[in-house]
């Protein structure tokens, strides 16, 4: 964050609330891989600081591009996108500064299957090291009790000098977790991380992050495939359909309390995924 | 089996015969030539036994000729891997690199030693130097496809950190590709120790310069003591790595533990 931000706290006074309110902004952002076909279609969205935010839609549906233009891996078509109010995108100095506090996890992981869980995990903490010391993989011990203290909050402390390729896709998931909680981000974005889980992992996969993002104060977006764990998980969910956001809703306590959206009712909603879950 | 590829093949094989004729390639020359062996057979039992305490000797030369060029070549050859992998930098920096390693791989080691003996006269050293060229052109080449290679999940998710290119190379493509190095350099190191003992040929050092001089002489049977010392080293060099390879290269691969 610069410090022209934290001026403009201290001049606005009390309408900095709003100021510093939203974290994600997307004005009619598209986004295409051929600039041909469009994958993602005019999409609005305005998420809040701390918000635990559920991107919900079928397979193709374009949930995982959202989250790469979120983190500026990607950039979009048309539209405006700002994430801390700056404009993503990995080529700029000014945002790749901001990268080391987005937490990505996406839908592969990305882990290093060579090496052990605790270096996987230190890579999260690579910003803060110079570049000498990162290439004697030299960390300060202040670095690795950190990474420590996260190994056993996603239960892993058992498991610091294995390889990745010695663990079971439950456990991997906690590695590329508590990668990014090393980062201590200001937002995690995690791409369908329990789907391929049995329905007790994925519950305890979720605990873990919903107690990370309690404590951490952090803004969470994630990518779901079934729609009832993000009611369960988020505060609001967006699902999408075909490149399109059809609908946000707010939820409280596993109840629905906001239901926007102009072409479906809530039940064409609820079959929708329904209907996928029996297929 | 269709007529096209009978034809073909029968093509091939009629140009092989027609061009064996062409090069003086008489199958019968080698027959008539096989009793040969027995000579030179009886020959090693004659030569004086201090002769292979010489052989030893030069191969001994030609071992530290080809672990000196090997661990150079390899490191000289590593950093230009990694400007030469297109995942890792833009067209202006691997284009000149690939371009510059395909030259030097366009010599063969014996070329190589020619033209240092020139540079640096005659000896181990323009011998080593040869090593290192040919180790460099062909090691970077098969580590810059290693490193095309890694995966691009981990690459992708460690970028999206906003780590810096170095940090990228250390924590992902480094340990991504290092089983790979590991088989390479096992690989050039046995394939340099073979070549080395041929460079002696062009004065360049090792135990090629007595093997070269014992035929020159006549002396075939002094020859085959050498290259019998050359025959044995590489087996062993041989057994060693398959040793290592396994301890580290299929372990790791099955899951097992492995330092890198
Ligand atoms: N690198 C790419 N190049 C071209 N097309 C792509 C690429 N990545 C994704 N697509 C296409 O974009 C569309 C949306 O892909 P995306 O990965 O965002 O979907 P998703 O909602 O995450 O799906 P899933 O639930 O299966 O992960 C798909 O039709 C896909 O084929
Ligand atoms: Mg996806």
């Amino acid at each position: 964050m610069s410090l022209s931000k934290s001026s403009k706290v201290k001049t606005l006074g009390k309408s900095s609330a709003i100021f510093t309110k939203t974290i994600v902004q997307m004005n009619d952002v598209s986004a295409s891989y051929d600039s041909k076909n469009y994958v993602l279609k005019d999409i609005k969205m305005s998420i809040d600081r701390g918000t635990n935010y559920a991107i919900v839609g079928h397979s193709g549906s374009g949930k995982s591009t959202l989250l790469r233009l979120i983190n500026g891996m990607m950039n979009p078509t048309s539209g405006k996108i700002l994430v801390d109010y700056q404009t993503p995108n990995i080529s700029d100095k000014k945002f790749k500064s901001f990268m080391h506090k987005i937490g990505y996890i996406p839908q592969n992981l990305g882990l290093i299957k060579n090496s052990t869980v605790l270096e996987n995990i230190l890579i999260g903490a690579l910003p803060r090291v110079s570049g000498f010391n990162s290439f004697l993989k030299k960390f300060s011990d202040y670095e690795i009790d950190n990474a420590k203290k996260i190994l056993k909050q996603v239960s892993l402390e058992d498991k610091a000098d294995r390889k990745i390729y010695m663990l079971s896709g439950g456990e991997k998931r906690r590695v590329a977790i508590a990668r990014a909680l090393v980062q201590k981000p200001e937002i995690v974005l995690a791409d369908e991380i329990v789907s391929e889980l049995d329905h007790v992992t994925a519950r305890e996969i979720m605990d873990v992050l919903a107690e990370a993002q309690a404590t951490m104060k952090l803004t969470s977006i994630m990518v779901h495939h079934d729609l009832q764990l993000a009611l369960e998980y988020a505060d609001r969910v967006a699902v999408i359909k075909e490149g399109e956001k059809i609908l946000e809703i707010g939820v409280e306590g596993g109840r629905i309390v906001d239901f926007q959206s102009g072409n479906y009712t809530q039940r064409e909603i609820l079959e929708m995924f329904t209907n996928e879950s029996k297929e | 089996m269709n007529q096209k590829n009978n034809l073909i093949i029968g093509l091939i094989i009629a140009g092989v015969v027609f061009m064996s004729a062409n090069v003086d390639a008489d199958p019968r020359d080698f027959v008539e030539g096989l009793p040969n062996i027995g000579i030179m057979l009886q020959e090693i039992t004659e030569v004086d036994s201090s002769l292979f305490v010489t052989a030893f000797w030069s191969m001994l030369e030609t071992i530290q000729m080809a672990f000196i060029g090997t661990v150079v070549g390899v490191t000289i050859a590593l950093p230009l891997s990694l400007l030469a992998a297109r995942n890792l930098n833009n067209k202006f920096v691997y284009i000149p690199i690939r371009a510059l390693l395909a030259a030097i791989r366009t010599f063969p080691s014996i070329l190589w030693a020619i033209l240092f003996v020139i540079i640096v006269g005659l000896g181990p050293f323009a011998g080593v130097l040869a090593i290192i060229m040919y180790t460099v052109g062909f090691i970077a080449k098969l580590q810059y496809e290693a490193i095309e290679a890694v995966d691009i999940d981990p690459m992708d998710a460690v970028s999206a950190i906003g780590v810096s290119k170095l940090q990228l190379i250390r924590f992902v493509v480094l340990p991504e590709s290092a089983s790979h190095l590991l088989s390479q350099i096992l690989y050039i190191f046995d394939y340099n120790i073979r070549q080395t003992s041929i460079l002696g040929l062009v004065g360049a050092g090792g135990i090629g310069f007595y093997i070269i001089n014992y035929i020159k002489f006549f002396e075939y049977g002094k020859a085959a003591v050498f290259m019998l010392v050359v025959l044995v080293t590489v087996l062993i060099i041989d057994w060693v790595s398959v040793r290592i390879r396994d301890n580290y290269i299929i372990k790791s691969q099955r899951g097992m533990q492995v330092r890198v």
